[in-house]
């Protein structure tokens, strides 16, 4: 079940994530201006920065979710364009992109066991359009739980779970939904040190698996995945003057 | 954002705001008729009416402000205001009308509290001459709205201060002002109360407009001689004659903009931001008017300083800074508190046992006859329950419907642009409003109609409902709808599998208050319904002008249960998931 349904599916198509921002900000103010990122799959490309430089909203334009990043009264805009293995993503609404997410707060659904948490994620029909029976979206709930090592804790109240193991639901959610590409959005900085530290090589090396594009967000030069990929955003200058 | 959704939000709009406008507009059209205010400032009884609305308004909600803020000091110093507050459903779900008619089953010449002493203590074998309930001093109904504001203002202060944000704040810097040498009482006085009495503004501009303008209560339990002026405009309105009714028409229009007026005072007495544009503007005038004032020579500008100022230091000494006495408390702590959940159980007692009296000679304190009689004449007009129950069920669901699609589909901006404008038929008086409403309801021939009243309902329920609703929507987490995207789920998926199931708690229970508004709705249902439609708030408040005491009895604590059912619903549908118990285990990381 570890396998990637997109290998070889877009045959020729398969280069990962293309992001070109020219400009992304609000009407008034703009956040990032000429930023161009190329993931190939497989690799997990670090993006860093100080606080409100706009590196969430990066990846808020990555997965088409800027309407719900607006801290003002201003929406963002994106003028620009993302590219997923060859698709043009721009325009199209988050959920037909295949764009997983995962929040620093793992953002379980309360009303939901673990197991039900999981089971949201998984597709009703696999790639190639066969409807799964229940038993089988059921394994593939309990696989995902043996990899957590979770299992047999999936009849629990998510609010009963552990930081770390919480942490490891959103991951296993995220990735039972088949994404295309995965951003990571300051997953670990809610965690101590010490299971900060345990959880970083968990993360990636399931997410390397997978054989996806992955954007990592985050303020902590630990956090950083991969050396040879890593993004500095710079806190933007006043533009609100120039416009 | 889709021309469609825009299109649907505009549509919504227009529904709630057309009949507020239209019937805002009516009453105004009404109010232009020289002779109507002519005959007002002529009544002899007019002055002395107003006089007593603004006695009852004014102390009601003083008092009931005072109460809330010791409440509240004891219950946050010694933090049993979570205990104490688990108790206010109970009381929020008692509808004024029963409450009235509770207090006169223990205060009246016949009432309990003369019975448990009579004939040992005063020597009555009679019931005395004595305005004990309709007291020509506005006391019993003083008492009355004091009872009910008290638990309504705590209500709101508790959901500010049960926020998590907030209760953590507040808690860090009132341990820190105790450690800069500030005694409990004056950490709260000084560091919790002047961030929270802001908060409270817009409930207690609410308790005033009701304090001042409340019929179905003053009827009951108020002064009758002269009435209060919402009493005067009420019985003008439903008299025959037409000059008697334009009259009215001016009453209500008057009563209006006394709770204008005294809004805006409280505002500005509890700080609120609009005063502080008006101190600024004030100042700027004086500056305008003596331009070349020296710093602080001229004669002339001094004065208006000193007014300034010392309007300043009276806000300060008003309702934000209350005495510290308030705070310190000179009754042991809980006093007030029990007092209040005394006098509830007591009228619930009163109801229930006076709703199964038969013959009940004055002075035994307990009847000397049971009988079922009064809920068997409850029973067999059961109609009435029917049509408060269609009433209340038809005008809360229409409400909850547009409220959801409303908060769902309405640009924020839009959301926080209009609401004042939804929320009017909570300040403006309700004799104003069923004036517009039934003009409204003439236009449309659907006056005394089951559709017209029932939308009048709706009116009057909506800005319940969407005060409910509103906190659940906005603290609802953006992220979840872009994290149940990003798992590739559409907009409905969000909605129905995750966004309204978590929010089931507050819709079940906006649904209920909605329900429990309707219930007490009494000017509304007996004018838009052109007397055609019996509810039991309608019959209960009708048979307190009589002698069939158990009969009103049994329809008040009916007027009571009704909501109380309501609300018992409400939490067994908003009730949270039970999730197989296990100990929390300790985490492998």
């Amino acid at each position: 079940m570890t396998d990637t349904p997109q290998d070889g599916l877009h045959h020729g198509m398969n280069d990962g994530l293309h992001v070109h921002i020219e400009r992304l900000g609000s009407a008034l103010h703009a956040l990032v201006s000429g930023l161009h990122l190329h993931v190939p799959p497989g690799e997990i490309l670090t993006l860093m920065g100080p606080s409100g430089c706009g590196k969430s909203s990066v990846l808020a334009a990555i997965a088409g979710t800027l309407a719900s990043v607006s801290e003002g009264l201003q929406p963002l805009q994106l003028q620009g364009s993302v590219q997923l293995n060859g698709h043009e993503l721009t325009h199209l609404p988050t959920h037909q992109r295949g764009v997983g997410l995962v929040f620093q707060d793992a953002l379980l659904f309360p009303h939901m066991t673990v197991a039900e948490n999981l089971l949201f994620a998984v597709p009703v029909s696999d790639a190639s359009g066969n409807k799964g029976s229940t038993a089988q979206r059921q394994a593939r709930v309990q696989q995902a739980l043996q990899e957590a090592e979770l299992s047999g804790m999936g009849e629990r109240d998510p609010s009963t779970l552990s930081g770390g193991q919480r942490a490891r639901v959103a991951l296993m959610r995220a990735l039972l939904a088949e994404p295309q590409a995965l951003l990571l959005d300051e997953p670990f900085s809610k965690l101590d040190a010490a299971l900060r530290a345990q959880l970083r090589p968990w993360v990636f090396a399931h997410v390397r698996e997978r054989r996806i594009p992955v954007v990592l967000v985050t303020h902590d030069e630990q956090d950083v995945a991969d050396p040879q990929r890593v993004v500095h955003l710079r806190a933007t200058e006043e533009s609100a003057n120039h416009v | 954002m889709s021309a469609f959704v825009i299109f649907a939000a505009w549509l919504l709009a227009l529904i709630a705001a057309v009949p507020i406008g239209a019937a805002l507009w009516a009453v105004g059209a009404q109010m232009l008729d020289a002779a109507a205010w002519q005959a007002l400032w002529a009544d002899p009884q007019t002055w002395r009416a107003w006089g007593m609305t603004l006695w009852t308004g004014l102390a009601s909600t003083a008092l009931a402000w005072i109460t809330v803020a010791h409440v509240l000091a004891s219950g946050f110093i010694r933090q049993q205001l979570g205990r104490w507050l688990s108790h206010l459903p109970a009381l929020l779900a008692t509808p004024h009308a029963a409450m009235a008619i509770g207090l006169v089953l223990w205060l009246s010449p016949s009432g309990w509290a003369l019975r448990l002493v009579s004939p040992g203590l005063t020597g009555f074998d009679a019931p005395p001459p004595w305005f004990t309930t309709q007291d020509p001093w506005g006391l019993g109904l003083i008492l009355a709205l004091w009872l009910k504001e008290v638990p309504f203002l705590l209500w709101v202060a508790a959901t500010q201060m049960q926020r998590e944000d907030l209760r953590r704040r507040w808690q860090a810097e009132y341990a820190l002002a105790q450690t800069l040498g500030r005694t409990p009482a004056q950490a709260f006085a000084q560091i919790v109360w002047p961030q929270l009495a802001p908060r409270l503004r817009w409930p207690l501009l609410a308790v005033l407009a009701y304090g001042l303008t409340v019929v179905d209560m003053a009827l009951i339990i108020g002064p009758a001689t002269p009435p209060t002026l919402a009493v005067l405009a009420w019985q003008w309105l439903s008299d025959a004659d037409l000059l008697t009714q334009t009259q009215g028409v001016a009453a209500a229009g008057w009563l209006t903009g006394t709770v204008l007026v005294a809004g805006v005072v409280t505002a500005w007495l509890v700080g609120a931001a609009p005063s502080r544009r008006m101190l600024g503007y004030g100042k700027r005038l004086i500056g305008v008017v003596l331009p070349h004032s020296p710093k602080d020579g001229l004669v002339g500008a001094a004065p208006w300083r000193r007014m300034l100022g010392h309007g300043k230091r009276l806000k300060l000494a008003g309702a934000r800074r209350l005495p510290k006495a308030v705070f310190v408390g000179v009754w042991p702590p809980n006093v007030i508190w029990t007092t209040l959940l005394t006098t509830y159980t007591a009228v619930w007692f009163a109801l229930t046992v006076d709703s199964f009296s038969g013959v009940w000679p004055f002075p035994q304190v307990w009847p000397e006859l049971w009988t079922l009689g009064a809920w068997q004449q409850v029973a067999s007009s059961a109609h009435t329950v029917w049509t408060t129950l269609g009433l209340g069920v038809a005008s809360a669901s229409v409400c909850l419907l547009w409220s959801v699609a409303w908060l769902e589909l309405a640009p924020r901006r839009w959301q926080q642009a209009l609401q004042p404008w939804f929320l009017l038929p909570l300040v403006l008086p309700s004799v104003l409003w069923v004036v517009g409403l039934y003009s409204l309801a003439l236009h449309t021939r659907l006056e005394g109609q089951w559709l017209g009243l029932s939308l009048a309902h709706a009116v009057m329920v909506l800005p319940y409902v969407l005060l409910a609703l509103v906190p659940a929507y906005q603290a609802v987490d953006p992220r979840q709808a872009a994290l149940v995207a990003s798992l590739g789920h559409g907009r409905w998926v969000y909605l129905w599998r995750v966004k309204w199931p978590l929010l089931q708690r507050a819709i079940a229970s906006a649904w209920a208050v909605g329900f429990a508004v309707s219930v007490a709705q009494y000017l509304p249902t007996l004018y838009v319904g052109a007397g055609r439609f019996a509810t039991v708030t309608t019959e209960a408040v009708t048979l307190a002008a009589g002698a069939q005491r158990s009969l009103m009895s049994a329809y008040a604590a009916l007027q009571m249960l009704l909501p109380i059912v309501a609300f018992a619903l409400a939490a067994w549908l908003g009730r949270p998931r039970r999730f197989e118990k296990i100990a929390p285990m300790k985490a492998t990381p």
